[in-house]
């Protein structure tokens, strides 16, 4: 499914992002975006003032841009895409120099009906958030969230189970040209010393795999993830006599996109970026009920 | 003195960690007790190391003198760096008996001649180990002082340990002087690599505890008795496998503490099988992957795997055979004749 415009997204791939799950948004209204834009400046303004945001030496004014990214959603029903940019201009610098992006934020919902079907009327549900950019930013703007529209965000963490359905998922993606290998990680932190396994399977071997596995086009069951899972466990087994089971997987890497357990996602692929959101909004709505 | 000397020098004691900036400078000898006793070290870094600078001004040091000083500090702070494991071949019988002034003068004439901006400097520590420092320039450019090679030479073995610096294209280089000055054939890289020189030492050079063909196990018994006379009514489950699991363990592992390295990389390019009432992948190519284990202490972690429950014991060959293969990177592949459960690894 595609996102729209590739040229237009471009610059929310191969970024970092930290995930947070956010509850529904009370009274917000799309209309008012410059508005909140504006509140927003003058928050962090004055949450500077208090020195809360300086960066050692450097006084800057901080610009706040709010926007719509209407191509990223899945149906009609969802939410628009909102982001938020957090720029800078240095005051020694010319007139016309270009704003440093310090800080993106954007939420999204994509495929969230679960959670928006339910919701009364002056509710907008908009369940996760990533951002990109210093952590003094992160919780100045989500601050003034949570008290403006009564919201409160959580750090979204992924279990082991969704990282496997992403690496299933993301292995039977097709892919044109020569692709990264499909990398898991693996961390064992409660030995005398801790150990991480790496396992970085070839592209097209992972792919070859699933397509054994899969049993209907288009359709993914849990027992069929199980079973790709199995394999790859058993195909290490036998060569280092460990039970990967009995570890935990941290990390899920492919072509189309990295997410950590910790919470961090990074998209490569413009193209399956709203499939991965989709994924993850269905983190954020479980993470929230 | 030199501007660039005196700012290596201002830049290799800050690096130097408070404590033992004042042993340094004595094991370095450049600076009179006098002069030292004149430092006051309980100030902050910045201000010790300009009055070193002040001091190595009055002495007029230059870069020579200031080399050994960084020696100084990457021997003892050798675990910093990233170390390769070379090897040394010799055709014959010949055991030529080790020149130091010999060997020194033919490693500055290889490298002087094909590359005219270089510094080396040599420092022999008790243990026959003789450190080479290398800073390369180009044919048109001072050589860069922080930018280092550094080779670990022991004369009585055929090994070579050399932390890879920046300039790799020099590597080269540096293993035909190593070769010529040591009358060797040649010199291999070994798939061996860590940051723990000594470990890397401990395990070329066969200094680990060895599991011998004697294996007589530590009585487990001693040790569990005094806590099982506690209370009679508390069983170990699974005392029996957990002292198999310990003691293939100490077979496989040895009884003294493992090597220290931090990594080890498995290609493999096997065929996949699975159980085969799965029919699954039945392919005859190669399932390619590429493991890699790391750790603070990796070998450690892989002994208290089996006891954990997370493998079975004794743990895999590919494992077990780091040390005394010397290696930790491998390539992996079926044996020829297809017995399950066979690799090669070339």
């Amino acid at each position: 499914q595609a996102s729209g415009d590739p040229q237009r997204i471009a610059f929310l791939l191969r970024k970092q992002w930290s995930l947070y799950s956010v509850t529904p948004l009370y009274r917000f209204c799309e209309a008012r975006l410059r508005d909140y834009g504006r509140q927003l400046g003058a928050f962090i303004a004055a949450e500077r003032q208090k020195g809360l945001a300086v960066e050692v030496g450097v006084e800057l004014d901080v610009k706040v841009a709010v926007s719509c990214l209407p191509d990223l959603k899945g149906s009609e029903q969802d939410q628009a895409a909102l982001l938020l940019q957090l720029s800078t201009r240095s005051p020694t610098s010319k007139k016309n120099s270009e704003d440093k992006v310090v800080w993106l934020g954007w939420f999204c919902c994509v495929a969230g009906d679960d959670l928006s079907e339910n919701l009364p009327e002056d509710f907008t549900c908009l369940p996760l958030f990533l951002v990109h950019g210093a952590e003094r930013y992160t919780a100045i703007v989500g601050g003034w969230f949570q008290k403006t529209f009564d919201c409160y965000f959580r750090r979204l963490t992924i279990s082991p189970l969704s990282l496997s359905w992403m690496a299933a998922m993301w292995a039977g993606c097709k892919e044109d040209k020569a692709t990264s290998a499909m990398e898991l990680l693996f961390s064992v932190p409660c030995l005398p010393q801790p150990l991480d396994i790496s396992y970085a399977i070839h592209a097209e071997d992972a792919k070859a795999l699933w397509d054994t596995v899969q049993k209907t086009p288009g359709e993914i069951t849990q027992e069929e993830v199980d079973v790709f899972m199995d394999c790859l466990y058993s195909h290490f087994h036998r060569h280092f006599k460990i039970y990967l089971s009995a570890t935990k997987l941290v990390k899920v890497s492919t072509a189309i996109a990295s997410a950590h357990s910790d919470g961090f996602v990074k998209f490569f692929q413009s193209q399956y970026l709203t499939g991965v959101l989709m994924l993850l909004t269905e983190l954020a709505i479980s993470q929230i009920q | 003195m030199d501007e660039t000397v005196a700012e290596y020098i201002r830049r290799t004691v800050l690096k130097i960690p408070r404590d033992e900036i004042k042993t340094m400078l004595q094991k370095w000898g450049f600076l009179s007790e006098a002069q030292l006793q004149n430092i006051n070290f309980h100030q902050i870094k910045e201000n010790i190391s300009q009055e070193v600078v002040q001091l190595c001004e009055e002495n007029c040091a230059d870069i020579k003198q200031a080399a050994v000083l960084d020696i100084i500090y990457n021997h003892i702070h050798q675990n910093k760096r990233m170390w390769s494991v070379y090897q040394m071949n010799k055709k014959g019988e010949e055991t030529e008996i080790f020149d130091l002034t010999d060997f020194k003068k033919k490693i500055k004439r290889q490298l002087r001649t094909a590359l005219k901006n270089v510094t080396i400097n040599f420092r022999e520590y008790e243990d026959n180990a003789i450190w080479i420092r290398v800073a390369w320039g180009t044919p048109y450019t001072k050589p860069n002082q922080y930018k280092t090679s550094y080779a670990v030479y022991h004369s009585q073995t055929p090994y070579v340990f050399i932390s890879a610096s920046v300039f790799r294209s020099n590597l080269p280089l540096l293993c035909q002087a190593l070769v010529v000055a040591t009358s060797y054939q040649d010199i291999r890289e070994m798939e061996l690599r860590g940051h723990s020189l000594n470990s890397l030492k401990d395990i070329v050079f066969r200094r680990y505890s060895q599991n011998f063909q004697t294996h007589c196990p530590r009585p487990l018994q001693e040790r569990n008795v005094a806590p099982e006379n506690a209370d009679l009514r508390i069983i170990r489950e699974n005392k029996m496998e957990k002292e198999k699991i310990e003691r293939v363990n100490w077979e496989v592992f040895g009884h003294g503490p493992q090597p220290k390295l931090e990594f080890a990389q498995y290609k493999l390019e096997t065929i996949f099988r699975s159980d085969p009432k799965m029919h699954i992948l039945d392919k005859k190519e190669p399932f390619r992957c590429v493991v890699k284990f790391s750790s603070p202490d990796l070998l450690e972690s892989l002994k208290s795997l089996a006891p954990a429950g997370m493998a079975d014991a004794p743990l895999s060959p590919l494992l077990t055979c780091i040390t005394h293969k010397a290696r930790n990177y491998f390539k992996i592949r079926d044996k020829k004749d297809l017995l399950p459960g066979g690799f090669t690894s070339p």
